[in-house]
């Protein structure tokens, strides 16, 4: 029995490496990748201005960090994460459906699951290197002239941390999204714009129904100034608690992809 | 001889569709052609054989051991769908050394293969050019470059010769010939009869998802000469075509088209009419413009088999 197992999860691991690096590579190679690589760039643009307003203006540098977490990391979190997670997560299986190349891979020697989790680390991965490179690029823009403090390296690396997290997490429910459901945009764009926004402005325990509670929870709080944005609801969860809600969620939906990918079958129109 | 692939009451249905209908049967190594008009069940066949479709009855075991969530198994099995659908994005080179690489070859290994796979299907020199630029009968030798790379036991065909141009089809039955002289087993489709005929003997007739018949094609030839033809001739002179043809033993049915332009004949002797037509022509100075034979295909043949 046991042997037997080992040899399923030899068999997983060996499927999640090949497709991983296939799909990582067809990945970089697509017109999609492209376009969102180009979109991913609007924050490091937004973060140019704002500098240069403050520049131009003389606004203190105590208010930078705030800027950063009020305007640029709701706009990672609350608009550019959930757009690719949602365009990447659902084509992890749509996209072989609609492009009928489900049959290059479910005819060869792979697991189901481990087609799923493959195309999900490679898309992982993807996102990450579209986001963070923004990231980096906007943060130290508005952080010019502070580079000298360490603190601004390790407040980067939060950032960084929070926004693999939501990657990993929109990417795993939206992947599930693609593998259950049919049509799985329109739902999508409801949970990530209706859903993820809405929840925010209920008080108490209902926020924690949404993945960006715990996300934001991981962010530092500043005081409400002019640049408050969104967040002044935000009844924070603690960060470790967020971390591993956030990681949970992740492997739940990933999990439950897996499952819906191995027992459906998936019929292409002829 | 051992089957390599056995169906056990085989039945596959989509909601109230019926794909498949209690097919119960083994093939053995060799070319072994499933002949049958669009829509018969050749493609359902084919994907619950690899493993792409969960039977709803029955049971589907190649080698002797089932395939749907069997992974394990498919790695000797090659599959070429009638879909044409790739990854656009990458050459054709990419494309044969990923796959390879997800069938768990080594990057140069995978290499090797795909060099070797592209020399087949004569694909060498355009190997770096991306497949979206690949014309059809391209498009049709990559597709099987990709099912033969990794050197399987079995190659599933379907449709392999569609849209391909005689030269292309030549040459792709060339290459199911070779493979099959290796000791492979090798299972095609295609709803054109002389399509099968050019590369076996060994055939499946299927229809609205029941198997009709198996065996030899000569068994088909023979139905096909008892079945009557019916053959249409558009020229100027319809009348004196028929007059001709009207005392002719093999003719059992004329019929004039409505702007008496079109002459259609039925005849029970296809090779009879055709061998005499020639000289009736000629000999008449009629002018023809087209000939055809709205039934001379498949589903008529089936039609006549079931009996419509």
């Amino acid at each position: 029995m046991s042997s037997n197992r080992g040899t399923k999860l030899a068999l997983l691991g060996r499927t999640f490496r090949r497709v991983f690096s296939f799909f990582f590579f067809l990945g970089r190679r697509s017109r999609k990748t492209k376009v969102f690589y180009v979109m991913s760039g609007l924050p490091v643009a937004m973060a140019a201005v704002i500098k240069i307003n403050q520049m131009t203006a003389g606004t203190g540098r105590d208010v930078v960090n705030s800027v950063f977490v009020d305007i640029l990391m709701m706009f990672y979190l609350q608009f550019l994460i959930i757009i690719l997670a949602l365009f990447y997560g659902t084509s992890i299986c749509s996209e072989e459906i609609e492009g009928r190349t489900l049959h290059y891979l479910t005819t060869r020697p792979l697991m189901k699951s481990g087609i799923i989790l493959g195309k999900y680390g490679a898309y992982s991965l993807l996102l990450s290197l579209m986001v963070l490179p923004s990231l980096f690029c906007s943060y130290f823009v508005l952080n010019a002239g502070r580079l000298d403090r360490a603190a601004v390296y390790l407040a980067f690396l939060r950032y960084a941390g929070v926004m693999v997290l939501g990657i990993l997490g929109y990417l795993a429910f939206f992947a599930f999204l693609g593998t259950a459901l049919r049509r799985p945009i329109l739902i999508g764009l409801a949970f990530g714009f209706g859903w993820e926004t809405v929840l925010q402005y209920f008080p108490g325990s209902t926020q924690r129904f949404s993945v960006v509670h715990y996300l934001k929870s991981l962010l530092p709080r500043y005081s409400p100034g002019r640049f408050s944005l969104l967040t002044f609801r935000l009844e924070p969860t603690d960060p470790l608690i967020s971390v591993i809600m956030v990681l949970l969620i992740s492997a739940a939906f990933i999990g439950l992809a897996c499952l819906a990918f191995s027992l459906k079958e998936y019929i292409s129109a002829d | 001889m051992t089957a390599v692939i056995q169906t056990v009451r085989l039945s596959k249905w989509y909601g109230n569709v019926l794909g498949l209908n209690n097919v119960s049967l083994e093939i053995e190594p060799g070319i072994t052609g499933l002949l049958g008009p669009n829509g018969a069940g050749k493609s359902t066949f084919m994907k619950l054989l690899t493993g792409q479709l969960k039977p709803n009855i029955g049971e589907v075991l190649i080698w002797g051991k089932p395939v749907w969530n069997h992974c394990r198994h498919l790695s000797k099995i090659g599959f070429c769908s009638e879909q044409d659908a790739f990854y656009e994005e990458i050459s054709g080179w990419e494309f044969l050394t990923g796959l390879l690489s997800l069938q768990g070859f080594t990057p140069a290994a995978a290499g090797a293969r795909a060099e070797e796979a592209l020399a087949i299907v004569e694909l060498a020199q355009d190997k770096d050019r991306k497949i979206r630029g690949y014309s059809r009968g391209m498009r049709q030798r990559i597709k099987f470059a990709q099912a033969i790379a990794h050197d399987p036991d079995l190659l599933v065909l379907d449709e392999p010769l569609s849209g391909l141009d005689p030269l292309g089809k030549r040459k792709i039955i060339r290459l199911i010939k070779d493979y099959k002289m290796r000791g492979k087993t090798v299972l095609v489709s295609s709803h054109v009869l002389p399509e099968i005929e050019a590369m076996t003997s060994d055939i499946i007739l299927i229809h609205q998802g029941r198997i009709l018949a198996k065996g030899d094609i000569h068994y088909i030839r023979d139905l096909i000469e008892s079945h009557p033809h019916v053959i249409s001739i558009k020229c100027g002179n319809v009348r004196g075509l028929a007059a001709e043809f009207v005392r002719a033993g093999f003719v059992r049915k004329l019929d004039f088209g409505p702007d008496d332009d079109t002459l259609t004949v039925e005849t029970h002797d296809r090779d009879a009419f055709f061998g005499r037509l020639p000289a009736v022509l000629l000999e008449n100075g009629i002018q023809v413009e087209e000939i055809s034979s709205p039934d001379d295909n498949l589903q008529a043949v089936f039609d006549y088999l079931v009996g419509k």
